[in-house]
Order: C-alpha cells, then structure tokens, then sequence
C-alpha cells in the first residue's frame, strides 16, 4: 500500500502539471507533491522497520530496509529540491532568461519531467523484478535528457546528446547482464513466471547459478550501471551535463540517480557475491572505485568552473561508495550506505548554494568570475563554505564518520595498498575543493549587488545546512536502524 | 514426420535467418549511404522478427508470437520510416563519414564476429537441447560490431542506429538464451527503446537547428 501512495503521487503531480494552466498552480501541485512523496517514504520506512519486508501486487513489488532507505534519500533530495526550485525559476523569470512567450511552456517542461524523474528513481527502489528495476534505470535518462537541455544553449544540446548516448550504450550493456541472469537461473528455476526475474526469488538461489555466466553478467551490469553512476572511465558525460541543468535537478542528479545506480549495482552485487565468492567483485569494485576517485583529483585541482567541480565532488564520492562495497564485509557495506545518507544531504546544499552563486554572478567561473561572495550573498556563501568542508569529509561533519567507516573496512579487509592510495586521494581532493570554493567566498568584494534573492532559495539553504551540522553529532535511531539493515543484506554470508 | 514439424529443421532455419541478419549487419558497416543504413537496420530488425517468430512456433512458446509481431511493427516498419522521415526533414548530407575507412572496418567487423564466436562457446553445452551457440555468437557480434559503429561514425544519427543495433544485438542474445525475457518485460523494454529514439530523434533535430551540422565532433565545447 505504501508502495502504491509512493509511486502514484509524483506520476499524479506531473499529469497535473501539464493539465493546469496557472504557474502558480504548477508550483503548488509540484510542492505537494514532493512533500507527499516525502510522507509516503517515511510511511514504507517505518512499515519496512516494523514489519521488515513490505510486498505489493504479488512481490513484483518489494521494499526491503534497503529499498526503503533509496527511497527516503531519493523523496529527501526531491523534498529539498522543491522550494528552491521554485525560487530558481522565479528569478529566472524576473531576470527574463527565456526570452518572450517561451516562460510558460519552459516552466512547464520542468514541473511536468521533474516528478517523472522521481517516479522513475523511486521505481528503481520498490521494484523486486530486475527487468522491471532496469526499465526504471533506463526511464530516469529518458526522464532527464530535456531537463539538462532545459536552457537550450548550444552547450547544453552538447551536454544533452552525451548523456543521451552514454547512458544508452551503458545501459545497454546492463541489460545484456540482465538477461544473462535471467538465462541462468532459468536453468536453475525454470518456467517462464515473471518471478524468475525476482531479486528475492534469485537471492535464495544465487548459489546454484553458472559462475561463468555471472561473472560476465557482473562485468556488463558494473560496466552499464556504473555508467549511470558516473564512475570512471564511464564519467564523462557526468561535469557536462550538471553543469548545464538546472541547479535543482543537477542536485537530484547527483545524488539520487547515483544511488539508483549504486543501488541497482548492489542488488547483482549480491547474486554475483553468493554465486561465485566475494574475491571476484570485491576486486572490481574496488578497481573502479579508486579509479573514480583518483580520476576526480586532478580535475578538482586545476578546475575552472564551480558547477563541474561539484560534479568532479560527486564523481569522486559515487567512487567512495563504490570502494566500500568492494571492501566487502559488515563494515563495507554500512560504510557505502553511511556515505550514500550523509552525501544525500549534504550534495544539494552545495548545488543550492552553487545555484544561489550563479544565479547572483552570472556565471560559474572559479578563477576568472567575482571572489568575495561573502560580501553580496549573505546567507548562501557562508552555507556554500560549511557545505564545501562538509563534503571534503572534515570533522566533525558526518562525511568524516563514513569516510572513517571506509578507512576501517578497508583496513578489515587487509586491503592496506588501497587505502593508502584513498587516503591519499580524498586528502588532495580536500585541499583543491578547499582552495576553490574558499576564493569564490571569501577574497575582495566584487561590485555586486547585496542580497539574496527570495526566502524560496535561501530557507532550503538554511534547513539542509541545520541538517548537515545536526548530523554530524547525531544520527536519529529509525535512520540508523535503517541503514544497519540495509547494510546486513548487501554483507550477508549465505 | 513433415519438414515443417521438425525441430532440426527449425533450428537450421534460424541459423539461416542469423546468418543473415549477421551479413546485414556487416553491410551496414560496409556501406556509406545514410538511407540504405536505414533500409538495411529495417530488413534486419525484419529476420528478427522472423527468427522471434520460428523459435515460437517449433517451442510452442506462444508469448513468442506477441514479440515477434511488437517487433516487426515497431523496429521493421515504423522506426525505420520515422528516421527516413527526419533524414528528409533535415536534409543533412546522405553520406556517412567513417572514421576508418569501410575496408579496415569491414576486416575489424570480422575479427569482431570472430571474438564473439570464442566468447559464446563458453556457453555451449553440448548435452544441453537449445538453440546452439550459432545464434548466441551472432548475437554477441551484433552487439560489438554496433558498439564499433559508434565510436567509428560521427554523425548523430548514424550513432543513433548504432544503439539500435547494440539493441537487436540484446534482442537476438534473448531470444537465443531463453526464448525471450517474459512479456511484460520485453514490452517495457521495447517502449524504453521507442521513446530514447523518440528523444534522440528531436534531440538530434535541435542540434542540426542550433549547430547547422550533424557531426558531434563538432560538440566539443565542454571540457574538463
């Protein structure tokens, strides 16, 4: 029932929006609709704690502790990202980006595609049948691509066109592990229900399935699933495209949609672990996590635009999440959940305020662009600061606390090369994302006007920011619970 | 036993058909005219169809049938005509622009079939009544000569019809493997790959509206 709620109010808002014909009105079903969607993820997180597995419609339908946490962080990013999206688009109206005649059917295209982009990631979580979990993957691209051309410059058609056929050249590839899956516990279970298809049904008898057969169908899904996940080489797409969407739906993208692909990966994780013993993928993972990470280093370094720094940032903490994993154990997988919560709150902030900058200067440059933020946005820089040293993992934030948990499965897992290298990495990417944005706020003022533009994009600035610092001492016990779970089905040993 | 009942001969008949479809695609490699392309990712998706509709009949495995007509309706008949329409509507030049040119490619496609054919012989059982590794191997070739089309060509819309290549590449993998994924999931699949090329396709008319040109080595604004 949960399930339903969940599912049906983003598709109700976005039929809404192109129903009605009053921005207004459009604003309002799509703020209802995020805070419903919000509501119904807490309802399946509270049914998933209390009852530990909630199914709808004969378990096509599945929500465990960790679907239920993908959800609440997916509803959580869409809830943060809708008052200030509302602010965004207003001063894009009062600054006539535009131009005549087009504000209604532009603002339209975003309050129509925005909560079809929640439906499909919240798809992504719910659903049990892994062919229905990659339809739901494949949706949140198609749901996206004209959101990221949403201004229709000539770099966002670029940005567009790259994610358009990246994402369907790697999502192709993890359909074909999909259907290599299926092609083998078909032999194992045999007939033609759709519950051969199953996550719950195949993880009960993952052990029985063709190793070969598994180990390529992981290689596909990590290679096409990682592709949304942006980790590298597969990124590049990634700097382009959140550079050129809107701020509320690069923040959606970045974090989200990252855990949809994560997640979607964890889920074959597990059958490919029971299969054929966690070496195999643990050193995948582990390869292409590191890789991530290392490859967001130079580019954070030398970067010139603040909005592709953050998708660099975001890059860099898709590949911690991924390492974590790859560590295997207890402590890797609550260390990857851990990471995946604590990056979901803190990444928008950072695109709010990143948002909130651009918007104020007209630009997203680092070097060349007006430093002294701090001098004209008096809410949004000092946030933008926090938020920076909040996401490099500095204490006593909570990004400290995961990337702590990291570093111990690491060392569990004797995996101390790794670790080095890890370590290593995330200190230089500290010290570039450090420098940037610290010249962006900080330095001379620049002859700019002073002032925020409306509370809609300053409020959503100020909770999240109360919500980082808060976590980074405190972790409210349903939310643990949550994720402890979760990270028991991703470290089980049959 | 009548011809047309025995399974040996059903089997012959759909390596024929994945011959074919094998040959096709290897055409398509070969050739430079945007429309023939077309025409060719048509007759293609048309023996697949046909293929789909052989394996439904000698396994009677009716849902099969449902496959093979979504198939023949959607990938045969209006995709191919939908790109037709849009080539005329941009009026871009009809030649493709290869990267390396068409003999090198045509000899990387062969070597490609070649690593495809090592690869599904991992899969064969020889005790195990299928449909032989012949159609998997087509299959797997599929894929890899569609993921060389896409980096070999820079035209938009010819790196459109690689993805759909790579596409049918994964139908052929299914259908060969275990008779097709269940139906609602290859209908949810086919109406994800109609609408991408959906977008694609206006996504493609912007670019030339903007660009004045359909070559994406000319979207190289955004770097690192």
């Amino acid at each position: 029932m949960p399930i339903l709620v969940l599912l049906l109010i983003p598709l109700v808002a976005s039929a809404a929006s192109l129903l009605l014909r009053n921005l207004r009105r459009m604003e309002a079903a799509y703020l209802v609709s995020a805070a419903g969607s919000f509501a119904a993820a807490v309802w399946l997180a509270a049914q998933v704690l209390a009852k530990g597995v909630v199914e709808w419609a004969g378990g096509f339908f599945y929500a465990d502790h960790l679907s239920a946490l993908v959800a609440l962080l997916t509803a959580f990013v869409y809830l943060a990202a809708a008052p200030y999206a509302v602010g965004y688009f207003r001063r894009d109206v009062e600054q006539e980006v535009f131009g005549n005649g087009q504000t209604g059917a532009k603002l339209r295209k975003y309050y129509a595609l925005t909560p079809l982009f929640a439906f499909s990631m919240l798809l992504v979580a719910v659903s049990n049948n892994l062919g229905v979990l990659w339809i739901a993957v494949e949706s949140t691209t198609l749901a996206s691509i004209f959101l990221v051309t949403f201004y229709g410059r000539r770099t966002s058609l670029e940005a567009a066109w790259k994610y358009a056929i990246l994402g369907g050249v790697g999502l192709s590839m993890a359909l074909f592990g999909t259907v290599l899956t299926y092609y083998t516990a078909h032999q194992v279970l045999g007939g033609e229900s759709l519950s051969v298809l199953n996550w719950s049904v195949l993880a009960g008898s993952a052990a029985h399935f063709d190793p070969t057969v598994m180990r390529l169908s992981f290689i596909l899904v990590l290679l096409g699933f990682g592709t949304k996940a942006g980790l590298a080489p597969m990124h590049t797409w990634k700097p382009d495209a959140y550079s050129e969407a809107p701020a509320p739906v690069a923040a959606l993208m970045a974090t989200a949609v990252v855990n949809c692909a994560l997640y979607a990966l964890a889920r074959f994780y597990v059958l490919t672990e029971r299969c054929v013993g966690p070496a195999f993928v643990s050193q995948l993972l582990i390869i292409f996590g590191l890789l991530s990470i290392g490859i967001a280093v130079p580019f954070i370094l030398i970067q010139r635009s603040y909005r592709r720094l953050l998708a660099y940032s975001s890059i860099d903490h898709g590949g911690i999440m991924a390492l974590s994993l790859g560590f295997g154990g207890a402590l890797g997988a609550l260390g990857m959940l851990l990471h995946m919560t604590f990056h979901s709150v803190t990444k928008p902030l950072l695109f709010f305020c990143a948002g909130n900058a651009q918007q104020h200067t007209g630009n997203d440059a680092l070097k060349k662009g007006p430093g002294g933020l701090l001098h004209s946005l008096p809410v949004s820089a000092p946030m933008f600061l926090l938020a920076a040293l909040a996401v490099t993992g500095t204490p006593p934030f909570s990004m400290f606390q995961s990337e702590f948990t990291v570093l111990r499965a690491g060392f569990a897992a004797q995996r101390t090369a790794a670790v080095a290298l890890f370590v290593a990495f995330v200190i230089a990417i500290f010290c570039g994302f450090f420098y940037h944005i610290a010249n962006l706020v900080l330095g001379p003022p620049a002859d700019l006007p002073r002032g925020e533009f409306s509370r809609w994009k300053t409020y959503p600035v100020i909770g999240l920011s109360l919500i980082v610092v808060v976590l980074g001492f405190w972790l409210p016990a349903p939310v643990y619970a949550l994720v402890d779970g979760a990270a028991r089905i991703l470290a089980v040993q049959p | 036993m009548l011809f047309w009942q025995d399974p040996q001969f059903g089997e012959k008949l759909i390596t024929m058909l994945a011959a074919l479809v094998l040959v096709l695609q290897i055409l398509m490699v070969a050739q430079r005219w945007l429309i023939t392309n077309i025409r060719a990712f048509g007759v293609q998706s048309f023996l697949l169809a046909a293929i789909a509709a052989t394996i439904a009949y000698f396994n009677h495995a009716p849902h099969v049938y449902v496959v093979a007509a979504l198939t023949l309706i959607f990938k045969a008949i209006l995709l191919p005509l939908a790109l037709e329409r849009l080539v005329a509507k941009i009026e871009i030049r009809q030649e493709i622009e290869p990267l390396v040119n068409v003999p090198i490619s045509v000899i990387f496609s062969g070597l490609l079939a070649l690593l495809a054919y090592v690869v599904a012989e991992s899969f064969h059982r020889p005790d195990e009544a299928g449909l032989g590794h012949n159609t998997l191997a087509v299959a797997i070739a599929l894929f890899l000569i569609g993921f060389f089309m896409m980096v070999n060509r820079r035209k938009a819309l010819t790196q459109v019809l690689a993805l759909l290549c790579l596409e049918n590449g994964l139908f052929l993998a299914a259908i060969s493997l275990t008779y097709g994924m269940p139906l609602i999931i290859e209908a949810g699949i086919f109406f994800d790959v109609l609408v991408a090329t959906l977008l694609l396709a206006i996504l493609i008319y912007r670019i030339r509206e903007t660009f004045d040109s359909m070559d994406v080595s000319r979207l190289s604004r955004l770097k690192g």
